[in-house]
């Protein structure tokens, strides 16, 4: 009987709908008051619903008791550790301000997240492996692969990359948590909700206008597209939330001698990913909220009848979402540096220019935007100056890899399955940073836009980029996380699979863009037939490699030969401590006395920890 | 996945004593805030420059009455440092009482406001300029209300006598947070109101 009264899931259960049925009344009551017909809006009900609703959730989970206790004027103990740490299956089920927990709670939340947008490719994958239409209406195709590119997009590629983040960069900098923990949480709890209000647009025949929601499609859509608009809302605020958090707590809880530049590259990149999220996304919540308004409230932001102008909400948007792309790629750069480094026993090659380029990335991603628009009618003077700065940008992208590289030169490569994985990456990121150079050149995208090598450039860069960093950082990190080994030969195996199924799968995209495929259409002309064919079945082979991956993670973690504190022998903080690291990580303050890359040096560190073993001599970098 | 030992002695603290925690975390979510204007912002400037229309078209802002409720948000924003400034003088009767006086300030502007909505002529429904205006113009009123919000709950804290100058930096978050939305408003009031079509 207490659990629906303690902040449990149980409690959510009862207060979301009771939140969501209070403001349907409070609408009822206000539209019947001021007149307003008819009173029973079914749409305007169906959005205070959802809203109220989320907000219900969290509350119910407990994510603000303790401010509602500073409300009220109380005492609040600011060490008080009762929502810290698991101690049992349970505690991963709560709100827990835990860093180590919450990180385990964004990457198996957002990786089942990754399984169903994949069902769903996969269903229309078998719509697309014959011509005709066999298996899904054009409207359900439609509503398929635009689920499927928002929920890979907002709640699974942007947060697993904050829960890895979460996880490993307190270790990394010494810190026994983040700054603001119970933030942290309720940055995690925002993302059910928000992929609950985007899936649950099934029940209204989902959206049906691309991962990018354009206007006029998206003001002429059903019910759906307000949820898409309000799903967005949703989980960029929890990523904005997250991102001030990262930002505070490296910037203030770095351990004593931990400078800038002795900071691990992964803690680099989240400095400059977390700045992106800060500054870029409220402008999709702007183009958001604004599209909202002209569905839900009859403005006439984007329509033309009405004064409006349909482009400025593809500037507004691309101005988040070009960032954006860097949002989820620039970490998977920083795990492909520790990785690397680590597996290769070298120091990274050229550590400074890795950092200053990150900078360089998030500074230059604002100028570029437009490039998503050669195509779309906008004012033709901006043309050449973006696509110069889109070509500019692949410099510090460049740089980068030539660092990857040049760690790697002459070192002993251990090919584990997080090395694989690490190098496999720069061997498809490389070919996805090609075609998006090609479409930067602005005669070239003009004649290939919306075909099918649009779609071959950024699955490139997503699938050949983003996920098989996120996996060598699964690998990687697997042992500190559960203190077991993960199995190696399976783990080859899912590398493998996953390497030749993803390049089957994608790299005919790009001869079918090149000849004429339309992307985004549920058929195509018969001579397409076979390639198609051969892309289904390859993505097939892909899905199911998953499944391999989530066999070895689940059984590793009950049953895998115990890891200890370092089995890769890294230098950086986290393998410091033991696997699992304790509830409150480190015994004592750590002291960082060198750079997080000094392998191949006898006897050198990076760090030490009192209490876990003795100081020895200070060295300086 | 328990963890292995316990340390019952923790400190979550910062290390770098120089930055407080949550007025860095204030600026920084202020930045975003600041975007998020400049998303609405963004939209005003391609209205008014690339598409060229002549503002506010067929309505009329009146300029002149705003300006006066101007002065009153900006005399707001200097009772709100009289309070931290008497908080630092330990005078817990006058951080109430300018707080209260930053309060009534707001809750004015805020007032005249809607008066304002009720009387200018246009809806949000009527072309993009409308549109327009009153999602700037209502951005900001929802800034002010939940500035008005953290007023009260500063007032509140006032009366149980929970600040004091070692724990004050909730206070000061309150203030960083209304400046902003002053300063965001003499923008709006700037590029909104007062700049003429040409
Ligand atoms: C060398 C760096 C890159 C360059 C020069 C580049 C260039 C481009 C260009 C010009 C387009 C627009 C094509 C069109 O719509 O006509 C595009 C699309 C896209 N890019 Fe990239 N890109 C780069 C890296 C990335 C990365 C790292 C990611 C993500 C991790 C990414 C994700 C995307 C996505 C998702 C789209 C398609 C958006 C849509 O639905 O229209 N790109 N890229
Ligand atoms: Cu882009």
């Amino acid at each position: 009987m207490t659990a629906v009264l303690k902040p449990t899931l149980a409690r959510c259960l009862w207060v979301a709908p009771a939140f969501a049925a209070l403001a349907i009344l409070i609408t009822v009551a206000a539209r019947s008051i001021f007149g307003m017909t008819p009173v029973l809006q079914e749409s305007t009900l169906l959005t205070v619903a959802y809203i109220a609703g989320g907000i219900g959730f969290i509350v119910g989970i407990g994510g603000f008791d303790y401010w509602f206790t500073w409300m009220k004027g109380g005492e609040l103990d600011p060490n008080d550790h009762s929502q810290h740490g698991a101690r049992s299956w349970g505690d991963y089920f709560k709100f827990n301000t835990d860093h180590k927990v919450i990180g385990i709670q964004y990457i198996v939340f957002t990786f089942i997240m990754f399984l169903v947008g994949g069902m769903f490719a996969e269903v229309f994958r078998s719509e697309l492996a014959r011509p005709g239409q066999q298996v899904l209406t054009d409207q359900q195709y439609s509503g398929l692969i635009s689920q499927h590119g928002v929920i890979m997009i907002f709640v699974f590629m942007v947060p697993v990359f904050a829960g890895i983040g979460n996880y490993v960069i307190p270790l990394m900098i010494g810190a026994a948590d983040m700054a603001f923990p119970r933030l942290n949480a309720l940055s995690f709890w925002l993302l059910p909700v928000a992929a609950f209000t985007l899936l649950s647009s099934f029940m209204f025949g989902s959206f049906d206008g691309g991962w990018t929601g354009y206007p006029t499609l998206s003001e002429q859509s059903g019910y759906g597209m307000t949820l898409y608009q309000l799903g967005i809302q949703l989980a960029g605020a929890s990523s904005i939330a997250t991102a001030v958090n990262f930002l505070v707590t490296i910037i203030t809880m770095r351990a004593p001698g931990m400078t800038l530049f002795r900071m691990p590259l992964l803690v680099w990149a989240n400095l400059a990913t977390s700045a992106l999220v800060v500054a870029a996304t409220p402008f999709i919540a702007g183009a958001q909220f604004m599209a909202m308004f002209d569905r839900e409230m009859g403005t006439h932001f984007f329509t033309v009848a009405g004064g409006g102008d349909t482009l400025v909400y593809q500037h507004i948007f691309w101005f988040y979402s070009h960032p954006a792309v860097y949002i989820m790629i620039l970490p998977g750069f920083g795990i492909i540096s520790e990785v690397i480094a680590t597996h290769a026993r070298k120091p990274v090659f050229g550590y400074r220019a890795v950092a200053f380029s990150s900078a360089g990335i998030a500074i230059l991603g604002f100028a570029v935007w437009a490039h998503h628009m050669f195509a779309s009618g906008m004012e033709p003077w901006l043309r050449v100056p973006i696509m110069l700065s889109t070509l500019l940008i692949a410099i510090p992208t460049g740089i980068k890899i030539f660092s990857w590289l040049g760690t790697m030169w002459g070192g002993v490569l251990r090919m584990t399955t997080a090395n694989l994985f690490a190098i496999g990456f720069i061997f498809t990121f490389v070919i996805g940073g090609l075609s998006g150079v090609m479409l930067a050149v602005v005669p070239f995208d003009v004649s290939i836009t919306n075909s099918y090598f649009i779609v071959a450039h950024f699955h490139y860069v997503l699938f050949g980029g983003s996920i098989m960093t996120i996996y060598a950082g699964f690998y990687h990190w697997f042992p500190k996380v559960t203190g077991r080994m993960y199995n190696e030969v399976v783990g080859r195996w899912h590398f493998w699979i996953t390497f030749v199924a993803m390049n089957i799968t994608f790299f005919p995209m790009h001869y079918q863009g090149l000849v004429g495929m339309p992307r985004r259409v549920a058929d195509y002309a018969p001579e397409f037939a076979w390639s198609n064919m051969v892309i289904s079945l390859a993505a097939f082979v892909l899905g199911a490699s998953t499944l391999i991956f989530v066999y070895n993670m689940i059984h590793s973690a009950r049953h895998g030969k115990k890891a200890g504190a370092n089995p890769w022998g890294g230098l950086t903080l986290e393998w410091l401590l033991s696997s699992p690291p304790p509830i409150f990580n480190f015994p004592a303050t750590p002291r960082v006395i060198g750079g997080p890359y000094r392998y191949g040096e006898e006897g050198a560190k990076h760090a030490i920890v009192p209490e876990v073993e003795p100081a020895t001599v200070e060295t300086t970098v | 996945m328990s963890a292995a030992t316990d340390h019952s002695a923790p400190q979550i603290q910062p290390y770098r004593t120089g930055l407080r925690p949550e007025i860095l975390g204030l600026i920084i979510f202020l930045v975003s805030e600041a975007a998020l204007f400049g998303a609405f912002f963004m939209y005003y400037a391609n209205l008014r420059v690339l598409n060229g229309i002549v503002w506010p078209g067929e309505f009329d802002i009146p300029a002149e009455a705003t300006s006066i409720n101007t002065l009153i948000l900006v005399l707001s924003s200097f009772t709100c440092e009289f309070a931290l400034l008497s908080l630092y003088k330990r005078k817990n009767g006058a951080v109430f009482a300018w707080l209260l006086a930053t309060f009534i300030l707001g809750a004015i502007f805020l007032g005249l406001q809607v008066e304002e909505y009720r009387i200018v002529g246009f809806t949000p429904q009527d072309e993009a300029t409308g549109a327009i205006f009153f999602t700037l113009t209502g951005l900001h009123g929802v800034h002010v209300f939940i500035g008005l919000v953290l007023l009260l709950l500063g007032m509140i804290r006032a009366l149980a006598g929970r600040w004091s100058p070692e724990r004050h930096s909730g206070l000061l978050a309150i203030s960083i947070y209304w400046h902003f939305v002053d300063i965001v408003w003499v923008l709006l009031f700037t590029v909104v109101y007062c700049l003429p079509s040409s």
